[in-house]
């Protein structure tokens, strides 16, 4: 099973790697979303807002490029009839599909350089970072903890064959209610719950904690929580949804 | 004019799948209303511009996203399903086939605009008064002809290349920022604020804008003008190029590779 995920780790990254459409949509959508933010924020007058900032929109892009990117991914196996032999190798259908889904998230750190890059060289942003240790391994958790929420909704992705088209409508949602570019306290009280089982929360408050200097363990510590949740949930939903479209057999369709 | 609506509802029918039309809320219902409430969210939290400012500039994005990709993936979504070569062996006139195929892309882009206000201005208590509606109307029409047009060029890259959606996403993107959607233009920079005046959406949205804050219908007459021109130049350049387009595609046998 780890030759498996890691063979598939390996092979998605190669497919971005190749795929215009996901290097480009990695640097423009960074550089527009923090150049938003950046000319709201304010340049001049507060600096580690910006550095924040450009933490937030390099999450954003992580869920963005995990929903998807992922959900383009397996509606392209559906189109060139692969995702059937994916459901049909014999090993867990978990093994093939979370690869994606992490991989998917590890690339969105080229979105975090490039949105590093873009800040520093025409904001001027101040790019420190206090404990570099804490930020590697917060960097590590938010994208295995993002990879493993998307691997949920890559279950239902496996039964619908518009996965594209809901991968695209959960981007800004869950980008509102975890707080990545915003603090909750502007949003309804009842959305502060949400934001608690949603991993881009712990993976930006962990990144954001390791760059200022506060304590990043706590919210280390709840990607690891939360990505174990997401994986015994997701495994759950994965046998439900296959079983599901093999009764429909819904597979082939494209 | 058969040709003009069944190459337009064929079309349509084809870019949603709709053998179901459940595509049709996730990415034009669910999408456009929650990047409405992100952008205000974002400029509440900055203190920069009202609700009204963020919910206008992404009601007009939201238009741009439905005729932009509308219209790119109505040719470009030809090649991915390999139908490509029959469409360019038809004997139909391209100038029918092209414009049939835009107008049902400016009145999906209207509509999911006016499905995205309608939610926002509910969602974040904006309020706008019945007699504004005509000027809105008119303005959000003249930016889908505009984002037609734009969308247009773009499907015409697909009798070329195969990631129309690519420049579609980028352009959609950039709208964003470079029609001052989610940005006061007056704090981009100036290279920017030169391209905006060309670009789709922000003569329509600075029009929506005056309207809001309490301009007439005539006193917007010229905003509305300098929009419905630039769609017509696009409109214009984006039939251009899909004849340039498929003749150099015929000549390298382009339209079977995928």
């Amino acid at each position: 099973m780890i030759r498996v995920f890691v063979t598939g780790v390996r092979l998605q990254l190669l497919q971005l790697m190749r795929s215009g459409f996901d290097i480009s949509a990695m640097l423009i959508w960074p550089i527009i979303l923090a150049s938003i933010a950046f000319y709201l924020l304010d340049a001049k007058e507060s600096p580690h807002l910006l550095f924040a900032a450009a933490l937030g929109t390099a999450v954003m892009m992580m869920w963005a490029q995990v929903i998807v990117g992922a959900g383009g991914a397996l509606d392209n196996q559906r189109v060139f009839g692969t995702l059937e032999l994916l459901v049909a190798a014999p090993v867990p259908l978990v093994s093939t599909i979370a690869p994606i889904m992490i991989a998917s998230g590890a690339f969105g750190i080229y979105g975090l350089v490039v949105t590093i890059v873009w800040g520093r060289l025409l904001f001027g942003i101040p790019v420190t970072i206090d404990d570099p240790f804490a930020f590697v391994v917060a960097l590590l958790a938010c994208v295995i903890a993002i990879g493993l929420l998307g691997l949920i909704a890559a279950s239902t992705f496996i039964l619908y064959r518009a996965a594209f088209a809901l991968g695209v409508s959960l981007q800004y949602p869950v980008w509102i209610v975890t707080g990545l570019l915003f603090p909750l306290s502007l949003l309804p009280a009842w959305v502060g719950p949400i934001s608690w089982v949603l991993a881009p929360t712990w993976g930006f408050r962990a990144i954001k904690e390791s760059a200022f200097g506060g304590s990043a363990w706590p919210s280390i510590g709840m990607c690891v929580v939360v990505s174990l949740a997401y994986l015994a949930v997701s495994l759950v939903c994965l046998a439900y949804f296959e079983r599901l479209a093999r009764d429909r057999a819904s597979f082939r369709l494209a | 004019m058969r040709v003009f609506f069944s190459c337009g509802v064929t079309s349509c029918r084809a870019l949603f799948g709709w053998v179901n039309p459940y595509v049709f809320v996730p990415i034009l219902v669910v999408y456009p209303i929650a990047q409405i409430l992100f952008f205000a969210y974002l400029g509440r939290s900055a203190g920069v511009e009202s609700d009204a400012f963020f919910l206008i500039g992404n009601t007009f994005c939201a238009a741009s996203v439905a005729a932009m990709f509308g219209m790119g993936q109505a040719i470009g979504g030809e090649r991915r399903f390999q139908t490509l070569p029959l469409l360019m062996a038809s004997p139909v006139n391209r100038l029918v086939m092209y414009t049939g195929r835009a107008l049902p892309t400016v009145l999906i882009g209207f509509l999911v605009a006016a499905i995205a206000f309608v939610c926002g201005a509910a969602i974040l208590d904006v309020h706008v008064g019945r007699n504004e509606a005509l000027a809105l109307v008119l303005a959000l029409l003249a930016s889908c002809f505009t984002c037609a047009g734009l969308g247009l060029c773009i499907g015409s890259l697909g009798l070329r290349g195969r990631s129309v959606g690519l420049f579609a996403d980028v352009m959609a993107g950039g709208l964003l920022i470079v029609s001052g959607a989610n940005v006061p233009l007056e704090r981009l920079p100036d290279a920017v604020q030169s391209l905006s005046s060309i670009v789709p959406l922000t003569h329509g949205i600075e029009a929506a804008r005056s309207v809001a804050a309490g301009a007439g219908l005539s006193q917007i007459g010229g905003l509305l003008g300098k929009e419905a021109g630039i769609g017509a130049i696009y409109m214009t350049v984006g039939l251009v190029l899909v004849v340039l387009f498929e003749r150099e595609g015929r000549r390298t046998g382009a339209f079977d590779r995928f």
